[in-house]
């Protein structure tokens, strides 16, 4: 645990532990009065994104997850998951990211901001 | 007729040599995932697991490498040259209202909307069975494949089947529409589709963002809307853009509306270009999303969103929409066209 990763985490939610999450997978997290969010690890690495798909009601959660893509279980929309960008149709717009903060084992990220 | 099996779901149906899967599928009531019906939205996609099938178009953008890759096709390019079983995933819920059907249908009427948009009325020999906001597909004498136009009348017993179609530069199909097509002569049209229509049991106020031929759906929608049974509260707020003012029209079909002024407001604007001292514009300029952002009114936790226009237009104000308001997938309502 750095000193500096704790400062960040002023005013960050916390969405669950590392290990919650198993390898090439996701794990949607509701919050409160705002739609889930997904955290994804790849390789060991978390991402955060919105978990709902951005074309239609989907949980991407729930979708396949190959080559860093998670594919939407709907209609097989995909978006790359490190940088929310839509890379196949119908999906047209890129999907919400937040950047992980890893304190220990714990995921934070700061709701407010998020890049798109 | 080949029979289509559907894998993991108790469902086939029947289809015919010239119909492709999609529609097949929606003329037996199935709700199948779908949008546009020319292979560019990408909704449509399935996997064929046995069977043989004719692709109308190979490079249909709706399918990216990805897809590809994994053997997907889409339903609304593919024909069946043999009975096939699909893999593809049924919507949730009910499907819309009406299943499509092929129908002939003749030109009685023709008037011009603006410089370069008409509104062709057809007549056929049935209903119009529709739900105000969806579309038909026009099979046009000499021209091959079909155009996607949205109705822009409500649906009648009279068999009357309006559409508000621009001149497309060199398209082949508006030449035909606007040149060669006279009053009496008979066209194809198979419909209707689309799953951006009216949901008129909502109580939440409307708001109708259109651009170009995007009138037409839009139009349909105001007219269900004022006829149905409503709160004086109810709101109905009417955005159109266009490049330029000649490009302008909605207002004379709203004023006929007897909410108009009053429930309803209609908001042009013009983008700008083509903006000069002869025009003489004194409406509101810029693009809608950005119209919309500066209009005090709209109770963006309260509407319902309806969009129809250019691809540029849809994407910007479900951008705007999303972003600036949250507002959410399910209160927003668009088909892509393309």
């Amino acid at each position: 645990m750095s000193a500096s990763n704790l400062g960040e985490t002023e005013g960050a939610v916390r969405l669950c532990q590392v290990n919650d999450v198993a390898e090439g997978n996701g794990l949607q997290i509701n919050l409160p009065e705002r739609p889930p969010l997904a955290v994804f690890k790849i390789e060991g690495h978390i991402f955060v994104t919105d978990d709902t798909c951005t074309h239609g009601q989907a949980s991407l959660c729930e979708g396949e997850i190959e080559d860093g893509v998670v594919e939407c279980p709907f209609h097989q929309g995909a978006f790359e998951i490190a940088t929310g960008k839509a890379i196949s149709a119908p999906c047209s717009v890129h999907l919400k990211t937040y950047q992980p903060i890893l304190v220990g084992d714990d995921v934070f990220v700061h709701l407010d901001k998020s890049s798109s | 007729m080949a029979h289509i099996r559907i894998a993991d779901a108790d469902v086939s149906f029947e289809c015919g040599s010239d119909d492709s899967l999609l529609r097949a599928g929606l003329r037996a009531n199935l709700n199948l995932p779908y949008e546009c019906n020319v292979g560019s939205c990408g909704t449509c996609k399935f996997e064929l697991l046995s069977g043989e099938i004719k692709v109308l178009s190979e490079n249909a953008p709706g399918l990216s490498e990805r897809d590809r890759k994994k053997g997907r096709q889409l339903a609304c390019q593919c024909m069946p040259l043999t009975d096939c079983v699909i893999k593809v995933r049924q919507e949730d819920g009910a499907p819309a209202k009406f299943s499509p059907t092929r129908l002939k249908v003749k030109l009685i009427k023709v008037t011009d909307v603006t410089h370069d948009i008409r509104e062709f009325q057809f007549q056929g020999v049935s209903p119009a069975t529709f739900i105000p906001g969806q579309y038909a597909m026009l099979q046009l004498p000499g021209v091959s494949g079909e155009r996607a136009y949205s109705m822009s009348n409500l649906p009648n017993d009279e068999g009357v089947w309006s559409f508000m179609i621009r001149r497309v530069p060199q398209g082949v199909g508006t030449q035909v529409l606007f040149d060669a097509l006279a009053l009496g002569d008979q066209i194809g049209l198979d419909g209707p589709f689309g799953k951006a229509y009216y949901r008129s049991e909502s109580e939440r106020d409307l708001v109708c963002v259109a651009g170009g031929s995007g009138l037409a759906p839009m139009l349909s929608i105001a007219r269900a809307w004022s006829q149905k049974s409503k709160g004086d509260e109810e709101s109905l707020t009417f955005f159109y853009g266009g490049r330029e003012p000649r490009d302008i029209c909605g207002e004379t079909m709203l004023q006929q509306l007897p909410e108009f002024n009053q429930q309803l407001h209609f908001v042009p604007s013009v983008s700008g270009a083509g903006l000069d001292a002869t025009n003489a514009w004194q409406g509101r300029t810029g693009f809608i999303h950005e119209v919309m952002h500066g209009f005090e009114g709209l109770d963006y936790a309260n509407s319902d969103f309806y969009i129809a226009g250019p691809p540029m237009m849809t994407q910007a104000v479900m951008d705007f929409l999303r972003e600036s308001h949250a507002v959410p997938q399910e209160r927003i309502y668009f088909d892509r066209f393309f």
